[in-house]
């Protein structure tokens, strides 16, 4: 230790100034131990964090501490959340919310909707979690795209966990890498599987399962295949094939093991039970539950299958022009037991949330609660009795999503709109309903989770929003929400861009390249969202008339 | 129980302390503890007089503070403020700044070692990879590859 005067301890200038050494001064901060300097680095704000990472190698490893970032996440990302949910008092979301912990504790299993890093054995970057939910916070992403097919008409895509399965004429069915959209798993061509050659699919559903994705399309002559996906393997095979499920083309279709809902081009819904519980089982047949026809529903619609309980929940959002506010959406939920039972099956609309009726106060009885069964709405029952409505469509939805709670539509007036459905063993009801302003174009698609979290794509692709939902719940039809409140904006970076477009790039001015990452040669149209997880959204674009594109926006 | 105790510091000086005001440290009130009041004074083989006596003159000031639990974590860390009179008493050279943050460490006085960490850490915020090795003269290992590749790694977070 180097020998020291008392009144050293009283001079406040730094040593480097008042020595005259010709030796450079210790390090003194260094020659901490890890334990201390990771304490002092506890003080510090992610941007400090990452300064401190380019000071040496010792500090590039404790300033990376995960530890240190997992609490850095929990503040920045956890707690808050589980600050508001505490708070929400009365509310549709899962009952789950009120043993959120508000207090840090490193137990992960204790962090709501973190179950994803908690697999066993799985070690978490704890800095790449932060980093990914930065950037999805600030809508900084990657873009990169793939180019799959030549047709007129777009494919038919889906992401499941981590795979995009793609249906089209030319190559079958494909299953591709959410995480590299360029590597392809598999493919399965349809000849193979249907005696017509080139037949049209026209819907596609997923469903997941731990490393296995069951996929069903539906043909434009009204049958379906299911197949298989084995993630481990990459193989995909089919199944088993059904034919006549519709009079038909099959049009949109839900997948919730071992029930598939079909909707056919002639307006029939129908319901169907896979016989046999082994998924790979070949002799699988399909037993109708149920068939409606749908006289009255109208394009876009969405079917959407849920489990509540012992009880499956099929659901059918729909829209239709009502008379006091335009374009409506009606709510029909079918309830099933395990053995396939119709439970019940019951109606709602969103025509009071329109006019505000229940923005606040609850829904009083039960009064759309109907044991028939059909697709029309009782328009009669709805008593327009407060005047005005204060939302009103006049043209149809562009897109509709619904995860329950959230049921999202976009619109070519540049405005989604949210609304909340609940729906318990007493009631079928709507609460609220709120436009959402942000976009300044027309939207084409919106997709939502049953978290909230939604990403809604400009017709043109030029603009995409994320939206988190959660927050904008309390104040449901309260009060507007202000512009860009609950929604970031997509700053993409176009890393290949100059390679990709080296052909395209002459014909437009490096300044449209560079104010929102246009591409030069004009036409060019969002077909639609594929969908989004944790890390990616996909979205399907369709470039120079016929040439179909995958794009990926990577937020890790 | 006597009210006063003393301290024998590394280098070989005894200190008289009120006990209420040792007791700050964890270490010397356990010690105290489980010694029973002998009347002997305590070594306190790690730290020097000119430290201690800075350490005492610490904890002379905030004998009256509540001790805080250990597990407001959060609270702890989520300001870098000092209060004034911490802020003065840290107006000190590196070498004494490192020297208390050792000693509270070792004495374990945790309010005392926050309030050296926090000193530390304002030193580093805001500042520049080049600022804060010559502030604590830290050797940078990379080679400018290495530098060039981290410093684009972490581009997203910098404000």
């Amino acid at each position: 230790m180097p020998k020291r005067h008392l009144d050293d301890a009283l001079v406040t200038q730094p040593p480097s100034k008042r020595r005259d050494l010709k030796s450079t001064p210790p390090d003194r901060l260094s020659s901490l131990s890890d334990e201390l300097l990771l304490q002092i680095l506890s003080f510090l704000p992610i941007s400090s964090l990452n300064i401190c990472q380019r000071l040496s190698r010792r500090f590039h490893t404790l300033a990376g501490d995960p530890e240190l970032w997992k609490r850095q996440y929990y503040v920045q990302w956890v707690r808050p959340r589980a600050r508001r949910l505490a708070n929400v008092t009365r509310s549709t979301l899962p009952s789950k919310i009120s043993a959120a912990r508000v207090d840090y504790s490193p137990k992960v299993s204790t962090w709501l909707d973190h179950g994803h890093l908690t697999e066993d054995g799985k070690i978490t970057n704890w800095k790449g979690q932060y980093r990914l939910r930065h950037n999805w916070s600030t809508g900084v992403c990657r873009v990169s795209e793939v180019k799959f097919t030549e047709s007129q008409t777009p494919p038919l895509a889906q992401l499941c966990a981590g795979v995009v399965f793609t249906a089209d004429t030319v190559h079958g069915l494909r299953a591709w890498a959410a995480k590299d959209p360029a590597h392809c798993f598999a493919e399965i061509s349809f000849s193979d599987s249907v005696e017509t050659p080139s037949i049209n699919p026209t819907a596609l559903t997923v469903s997941h399962f731990v490393d296995e994705r069951e996929v069903v399309v539906g043909f434009e002559d009204g049958q379906a295949c299911r197949y298989l996906f084995n993630v481990r393997t990459a193989r995909l095979q089919l199944v088993s094939r059904h034919t006549g499920l519709a009079d038909g083309a099959i049009t949109a279709m839900a997948l919730s093991s071992p029930y598939l809902m079909i909707v056919s081009e002639n307006e029939n819904l129908s319901l169907y039970n896979f016989q046999g519980s082994a998924r790979s089982s070949k002799s699988a047949k399909l037993q109708k539950l149920t068939s409606l026809s749908a006289a009255n529903m109208v394009a876009p619609m969405t079917l959407s299958m849920r489990r509540s309980g012992v009880n499956i929940v099929a659901t059918i959002v729909y829209s239709f022009f009502h008379i006091s506010c335009g374009w409506s959406l009606g709510i029909q939920e079918l309830r099933f037991d395990r053995t396939g039972q119709q439970v019940e099956s019951r109606l709602t609309s969103t025509v009071e949330s329109q006019h505000g009726t229940f923005s606040e106060r609850g829904r009083p009885e039960s009064r759309t609660r109907r044991d028939s069964v059909g697709l029309d709405i009782d328009v009669d029952r709805i008593a327009p009795d407060s005047g005005e409505p204060l939302i009103v469509h006049l043209h149809p939805p562009t897109s509709i999503s619904y995860s329950h709670p959230y049921l999202l539509t976009s619109h070519a007036d540049n405005t989604l709109t949210m609304y909340l459905v609940v729906s318990d063993n007493q009631r079928l009801f709507v609460r609220g309903g709120q436009r959402l302003w942000g976009h300044t174009s027309s939207v084409s698609a919106v997709q939502v989770t049953n978290r909230g979290k939604a990403i809604s794509v400009s017709g043109r692709g030029d603009e995409i929003r994320i939206w988190e939902l959660e927050p904008a719940v309390r104040s449901l039809g309260s009060r507007p929400l202000l512009q860009d409140e609950n929604s970031i904006k997509v700053h993409p970076e176009h890393p290949d861009r100059d390679e990709a477009d080296l052909d395209s790039a002459p014909t437009g001015s490096p300044g449209d390249i560079a104010e929102e990452h246009e591409v030069p040669d004009g036409w060019s149209i969002i077909q639609g969202c594929v969908g989004f997880d944790e890390e990616r959204v996909l979205l399907l674009r369709e470039k120079a008339v016929g040439t179909q594109l995958l794009e990926c926006y990577d937020f890790t | 129980m006597s009210s006063q105790i003393t301290l024998t510091s590394s280098d070989g000086v005894d200190i008289s302390v009120d006990r209420t005001v040792a007791e700050r440290s964890i270490l010397i009130k356990n010690m105290l503890e489980d010694l029973g009041d002998s009347g002997e004074a305590i070594p306190i083989p790690n730290v020097n007089e000119a430290v201690l006596k800075k350490v005492i003159e610490w904890c002379e000031h905030h004998k009256n503070d509540p001790v805080t639990a250990t597990d407001d974590d959060d609270n702890r860390r989520k300001t870098t403020d000092i209060d004034e009179w911490d802020q003065k008493f840290m107006q000190v050279d590196q070498e004494m700044l490192f020297e208390i943050i050792l000693a509270a460490n070792y004495l374990d006085i945790k309010a005392l070692l926050d309030v050296g960490c926090k000193t530390v850490a304002n030193m580093i915020k805001g500042k520049s990879p080049e600022e804060i090795r010559k502030t604590f003269n830290i050797q940078n290992d990379f080679t400018p590859e290495e530098e060039d590749q981290i410093r684009r790694e972490n581009e997203w977070a910098e404000e």
